[in-house]
């Protein structure tokens, strides 16, 4: 292919097609990627059938059609995946590691999956001295683990992600079959949450495989397809994930089954309003994920009064206090969100048949009326809600924050950082600043965390319940994928001064100069704390995870 | 508890044990001075000296922590207690110092750079620690930039270099006040006493040559002028950092050397001692 045969921007494509596909040449079965298919070459697939021309060729770049050797390990229960499937020819066998599952073929001496990756972190409940820590669960385990007490409120804990993905609600033990026409890792492909089954080709394959802007753009463009997926999410996943929300979890499964029929599955777009203040109250809503903030009206604007999260639940107060028909809020998307609509007949019922999720629900209306109020008072707190919403403060679960007002600029932390890593820091004391308040370039270690999604070796994770997101060096090829997808510049990619060996796979990694992609690990396997923090002479370097402790670091000026 | 709150009650608990310790001190040589016991080479002199040494020995371990980072962040405690224990003990070594001189002036040429080293650490300690406590306050009270100091003349040559490209699309009459009020100030990066009083640098009465101007300009060459009096800001911001933050680096070359000066003098104050 030459440049007389092509023009500028076709080469350009081209280059990017290669970019986007060549890390998938990391994993173990694959036979090849086709090359870039022409909008006719998707038109023959029945799923892009009803699309026009226009938006095939927007797409095409995030679509490619790959072969699979029999036994290949698409991915694996707790890895992020940036793409879904969909079976053109073959079967692929979906099922949770442990009894069917065998370690993936080929992932060296270390395989990918790491036992601790799937743990499922529940909600710190608030109990009886005494009282057991609830425990970390996996697969089967789940539903007892979730069991929370009955007065655990709806909100998420402060510190660690509750829910997990649940693409298929399948009993470990038992594995299931997809033929042609199917779709499958297209909920953890839309939520950024990890892949709850391990995939493996049960017969050679050729499968489509479509990237998360692709997907969204196909699913946003065609009514079809969005009620397509959020057929296959009824079907395979509804019911185990409200099951799994401190909301529902004290319900029947019956219940729940019954409830899932009746919910609608709402997907929002960055900036999308999904209820307007004054408008009639006439639903109850639960994100599934991303993030929603809620704004009241103020003089002749509008003040952010709080934020949901995964889990967390709106419209408890318009709908259980008499009088209030109308919504209090006005609430918009921060970013992608998901969430379940559950019509306000069927609150009633709800709460009517469930008095147990009623109590619940009124402690929650109470936080947010308490909330709404507090913000109204309090002009700073909403304008830092503000400032955390935009700038993924309420994604950290340990965001670095340092005090300038004690901060004498030693760069101890900085120096603590590199000794405690061989000399390489995992941070620079640089970054955002609000008020009194520096928030280094140092990983958040996020709640959902992106830089996780499409990491071809799974060598970025995170470690079990905590919140450590880790890289190991050992099976980190370089990609840099986690480092294009962090939204906070906190992933470095270092040159090693080391080529890649003539046998490498992938091929294309031959010869050139390996990189290793590095960022705070939060001092893990270290045997202490954060060496930035206990180094810090001033004691102004801080690990915050709640807005609550930023509000306690600030200092307002007036 | 908190760690906000543990911190805090740490800080308090500092406060009172230092206190405590200085009353103790005091009260046990006002008790020697009303029984007369503390005289040059008395047993009650010798434990105060005794007492100073032990506390300048756990002062100077602050250093060595500070130089083996990697050990001291598995079992050494946090940096800020460590501070906190040589700024107190710091103090009380110059109480225990005069405690063991009996309140006296020195008399041989050890014992008078002794204690002239005693005080010129101690004081320059607490003057750094002013510092410490003053400048950080100062540069985020009204400040937007924040830069480290070491990168401030590059940070300052980019400004430079993205003010000289934006003025050079602008007509000459910008262009002519570029250069002669604006070009001159992107130079270098400057210090000026200026900001430990002000820190803003008086930028506003240095904007004011912008406001008059922009009001003659046409709207694309308006915000293009004040694109330049944002990139003026930075780089006044930037200067008040160059200024300010220097401070907080050279007065360690009073503190240090000095207490190096005050190590060796209180070795060759111990040989003397045992020898004659």
């Amino acid at each position: 292919m030459s440049e007389a045969e092509f023009g500028k921007t076709q080469l350009k494509q081209l280059e990017q097609y290669k970019d986007r596909w060549s890390s998938l040449g990391a994993q173990t079965g694959l036979i090849g990627t086709s090359d870039q298919l022409s909008v006719e070459q998707l038109r023959e697939f029945e799923i892009f059938q009803d699309y026009d021309d226009k938006i095939l060729e927007k797409i095409r770049q995030d679509v490619s059609v790959a072969t699979w050797q029999e036994g290949a390990v698409l991915f694996e229960e707790g890895t992020y995946v940036d793409l879904a499937f969909f079976v053109v020819e073959g079967e692929v066998e979906v099922f949770l590691q442990g009894v069917a599952g065998v370690a993936a073929p080929g992932a060296g001496a270390r395989p990918i999956f790491d036992s601790s990756r799937t743990v499922v972190s529940l909600p710190a409940p608030s109990k009886p001295a005494g009282e057991e820590k609830p425990t970390a669960a996996r697969g089967t385990d789940i539903a007892a683990a979730t069991a929370v007490p009955k007065t655990e409120r709806s909100r998420p804990s402060g510190t660690i992600t509750f829910l997990a993905t649940m693409d298929f609600d399948l009993p470990r033990g038992v594995a299931t079959r997809l033929g042609p026409g199917e779709f499958f890792g297209e909920i953890g492909a839309l939520s950024g949450w990890p892949q709850s089954v391990t995939a493996r080709t049960a017969t050679p394959c050729r499968l489509l495989q479509i990237r998360t802007p692709a997907l969204r753009v196909l699913k946003r463009k065609s009514s079809a397809l969005t009620e397509r997926l959020d057929k296959l999410y009824r079907q395979r996943s509804l019911s185990a994930q409200l099951k799994n929300t401190p909301l529902f979890s004290t319900c029947s499964d019956i219940f729940l089954e019954a409830l899932k029929e009746v919910v609608d599955l709402v997907s929002c777009e960055g900036g999308e309003v999904i209820v307007e203040e004054g408008d009639a109250a006439d639903a109850f809503y639960l994100v599934r994920s991303g993030f929603v903030k809620l704004l009241q009206r103020f003089g002749e604007g509008e003040l952010v009064v709080s934020y949901l999260s995964k889990g967390m639940t709106l419209g408890e107060s318009e709908l259980l206090i008499d009088g209030l028909d109308s919504w209090q809020v006005t609430a918009v998307s921060v970013e992608n969100a998901e969430l379940v609509r559950l019509p306000k007949e069927m609150f009633g019922q709800l709460v009517r048949n469930q008095p147990e999720i009623e109590a619940q629900l009124w402690r929650s209306a109470a936080d947010r009326i308490r909330e709404a109020g507090y913000s109204r008072r309090n002009i700073a707190y909403s304008e830092f809600t503000q400032v955390a919403l935009d700038q993924g403060l309420v994604q950290g679960n340990s965001i670095l924050a340092i005090d300038l007002n004690s901060c004498t600029r030693c760069d101890d932390c900085v120096k603590a950082c590199a000794d405690t890593h061989e000399g390489r820091p995992r941070f620079v004391r640089e970054g955002n600043k609000y008020e009194n308040l520096l928030i280094a370039k140092s990983c958040y270690q996020c709640r959902d965390p992106v830089c996780l999604v499409g990491c071809p070796t799974g060598a970025i994770h995170r470690s079990g319940a905590g919140d450590e997101v880790l890289i190991d060096e050992e099976i980190c090829i370089g990609c840099a994928t986690c480092y294009r997808n962090c939204p906070y510049d906190a992933i470095v990619m270092h040159e090693t001064g080391i080529a890649w060996p003539e046998d490498a796979v992938p091929t294309g990694l031959r010869g050139k100069d390996q990189k290793l992609a590095s960022k705070c690990d939060l001092c893990a396997d270290t045997g202490h704390g954060p060496a930035c923090v206990s180094n810090c002479p001033q004691g102004c370097a801080y690990r915050v995870g709640t807005l609550e402790e930023f509000e306690k670091l600030l200092v307002r000026r007036v | 508890m908190g760690t906000f709150s543990r911190r805090k009650a740490g800080f308090e608990r500092r406060h009172w044990l230092f206190a405590i310790a200085v009353l103790a001190c005091v009260g046990v040589w006002f008790a020697n001075v009303v029984l007369d016991e503390v005289r040059p080479g008395s047993d009650w002199a010798i434990g105060y000296g005794a007492a100073a040494l032990a506390l300048l020995a756990v002062a100077a371990a602050y250093g060595l922590r500070r130089r083996a980072m990697k050990v001291a962040s598995r079992r050494g405690g946090s940096s800020s207690a460590w501070l906190a224990v040589h700024v107190y003990g710091g103090g009380l070594f110059l109480i225990l110092v005069l405690m063991h001189s009996g309140f006296r002036l020195p008399s041989g040429w050890v014992t008078w750079w002794l204690w002239i080293l005693s005080w010129w650490v101690v004081l320059g300690g607490l003057g750094g620690l002013f510092l410490q406590r003053w400048i950080p306050r100062l540069l985020t009270s009204g400040l937007g930039v924040e830069a480290h100091y070491d990168r401030i003349p590059e940070l300052v040559a980019g400004v430079r270099e993205r003010a000289d490209k934006l003025a050079a699309q602008c007509s000459p009459a910008v262009q002519e006040f570029y250069l002669r009020s604006v070009a001159p100030e992107l130079q270098e990066p400057r210090r000026r006493a200026l900001y430990y009083l002000d820190v803003t640098g008086g930028i506003q009465a240095r904007l004011r040559d912008f406001t008059h101007l922009v009001q003659f300009l046409s709207h694309e060459e308006a915000e293009s002028l004040r694109d330049l009096s944002r990139l003026l800001r930075t780089k006044l911001e930037l200067d008040a950092h160059y200024t300010l933050q220097l401070p907080l680096r050279w007065w360690l070359y009073l503190h240090l050397p000095a207490s190096l000066l005050l190590v060796v003098f209180v070795a060759l104050h111990l040989v003397s001692v045992f020898l004659y």
